[in-house]
Parts: structure tokens; C-alpha cells; sequence
């Protein structure tokens, strides 16, 4: 609904003001749900435009206090589902039993390489937000909700209307292609700690002759 | 010392726990192990960092400035002025 010119003026700034403080800073949270629904980037654009037109003109259901990110997710979802009909994915099952002893076994590697401080280290922004966009995109969207923007299991399975076995399988074997990709950062920035850096070899032992020379 | 199978179990439940997706009695069972086995918990500290991080990075992956522009330009259309 367009505000009429007979709007009382004080108020719709007031809604105005709260909507741009409250909803507008969650405009790229919502893209990224956009843009794992859509798949496509003009899709997403046109998603998102209509999810926060509609979170505008129904301002007034928002309850203030409440978790504005998940509402504005519902209705991005909403809106998707009218407009599109969604392509059903195959279910990726993972052992996700597996993906975890896969993490401890990287994290032997990154001590091996010298490197397994690199979180607390190095400051890794850059070289993860490129990793993360390199991921295929079902791994990248269930990572960039849950381990950014911080929606839960349930919360991204209602989003995406896939099973939470799956976005957990995802979300896992996501991580993993992360950690390999920033290791392998770390490695080939040289990164290593000083102390894991190789000494000179020892001197060899001396030979019998020399022992008899001596 | 933990067998390796002990160890093993343990480390099956590290994204899990992490993620706050096993039950208290589960949880409780794990810190227990980290009393006897430090290198199970350094396994763990590991992961918790990189999830730090990777929520850290999110200023890197905020969306560009023209899809902010369409959609305050959509907004403005439809009657919204703040600042």
C-alpha cells in the first residue's frame, strides 16, 4: 500500500526511520537467501527488491523486538514461492560422521604444515569471503546462512524447503572445502610459523677417518 | 588415556558440538574426554576458530552498492523517506 499524501507525516517518517534502522541493514543477509533460492543474479535482484517492498508496506505487522532477519527471510521465501515454481535438487547425503573426523584430520595437517594458528594469526577475511564465493553454490548458500549470518539448521531448511539432514551434509562438507582452501592459503602465502621453518641439517657425524684423525 | 576408539568417537561429534546439535548428556561426555585428551581439544579449538573467522569475514561479503541503490530506489517509489 502507497502512503497516500494524507498520511499523518510525524508517523510514516517514524516508520520510515525504524524501517531503514531495523530492515535496511539486513539487505545483504537477504540477498544471500535470495540468491539460494533463485540461483540467479537477476533473479536475486528481483527478489529482493519485491521481499523488502513487501516488509515495507507490511511494516506495521512487524513486532518490534522480534528477530527482523527471520521475518524478513519468511517473507523473501514467501515471495519466491509465488513467484517461481522451485526446482527440486537431488539430496547430496553425506556421512556427516565422516566430515567431522575429516576436520580433525585437516587440523593434523595444518600443525604438520605449521600453520594450525593461522585463525588466530592471520586476519583471513579476504582470502575466506573469495573461498566462500568459489564454493558450488548449494555448498555456498548453506554456509554463507548458517556460518554468517547465523540462521539455524531449521531456519535455512524451512528457507531453502530441503530436508535438515541435507543442509547439515551441506553445511559440513562446505566447511571442509573451506578449511582445504584457506590451509592451502596459508601454505602457499607462506605463512608457516618461524619455528616450523626447517633448521640447517646437522652436521654429519664424522667418518671413521676423521674420528682416527682426530 | 583415551583409546583411539574413545578418540574416535569424540572427534565423529565435532561439528555437532560446535553447533550446539547434540544433547547435554552427549556435550557433558565430551568435556570429560577433553580432561584426559588434549589433542582431541585442540581439535576442537581448531574448528571453533574457523568458524570464528568465517563469521568474521562477513564485512568481505556484504553485497555491492547497486543492489542497495534498486532496492532504496524501489522504496522511495513506493513512499518510504529516511535518510
Amino acid at each position: 500500500m502507497t502512503p497516500s499524501p494524507t498520511d499523518d507525516l510525524p508517523q510514516r517518517n517514524e516508520r520510515d526511520e525504524t524501517f531503514a534502522a531495523i530492515a535496511l541493514p539486513h539487505l545483504s543477509t537477504i540477498a544471500r537467501v535470495a540468491t539460494a533460492l533463485t540461483g540467479d543474479v537477476a533473479d536475486t535482484e528481483d527478489l529482493v527488491q519485491e521481499t523488502f517492498l513487501r516488509a515495507y508496506r507490511h511494516w506495521h505487522t512487524f513486532q518490534q523486538g522480534s528477530d527482523c532477519k527471520s521475518w524478513l527471510a519468511t517473507i523473501c521465501r514467501h515471495t519466491f514461492a509465488e513467484l517461481r515454481r522451485r526446482e527440486n535438487r537431488a539430496v547430496v547425503v553425506d556421512d556427516q560422521e565422516l566430515e567431522s573426523l575429516a576436520a580433525a584430520r585437516l587440523h593434523n595437517t595444518a600443525r604438520a604444515k605449521g600453520v594450525d594458528d593461522m585463525f588466530a594469526r592471520l586476519d583471513l577475511g579476504p582470502a575466506i569471503a573469495k573461498a566462500i564465493r568459489a564454493l558450488e553454490p548449494h555448498y555456498r548458500d548453506v554456509v554463507l546462512l548458517v556460518d554468517v549470518d547465523g540462521f539455524s539448521y531449521e531456519e535455512v531448511a524451512t528457507s531453502l524447503d530441503i530436508p535438515v539432514g541435507t543442509v547439515r551434509s551441506r553445511l559440513y562438507r562446505a566447511r571442509r572445502h573451506l578449511q582445504e582452501s584457506l590451509l592451502n592459503y596459508a601454505i602457499d602465502a607462506g605463512f608457516a610459523a618461524p619455528s616450523y621453518v626447517l633448521p640447517s641439517p646437522p652436521p654429519p657425524p664424522p667418518t671413521s677417518t676423521e674420528r682416527r684423525n682426530a | 588415556m583415551p583409546s583411539r576408539a574413545q578418540c574416535e568417537a569424540v572427534l565423529r561429534q565435532l561439528w555437532p558440538f560446535l553447533d550446539g546439535m547434540i544433547s547435554e548428556t552427549e556435550r557433558e561426555a565430551i568435556l570429560v574426554h577433553f580432561e584426559q585428551c588434549a589433542d582431541c581439544e585442540s581439535h576442537f579449538d581448531f574448528a571453533k576458530a574457523f568458524l570464528e573467522a568465517v563469521a568474521e569475514a562477513k564485512p568481505y561479503l556484504e553485497v555491492e552498492g547497486e543492489m542497495a541503490e534498486k532496492v532504496r530506489t524501489a522504496l522511495e517509489e513506493a513512499g518510504f523517506r529516511a535518510a
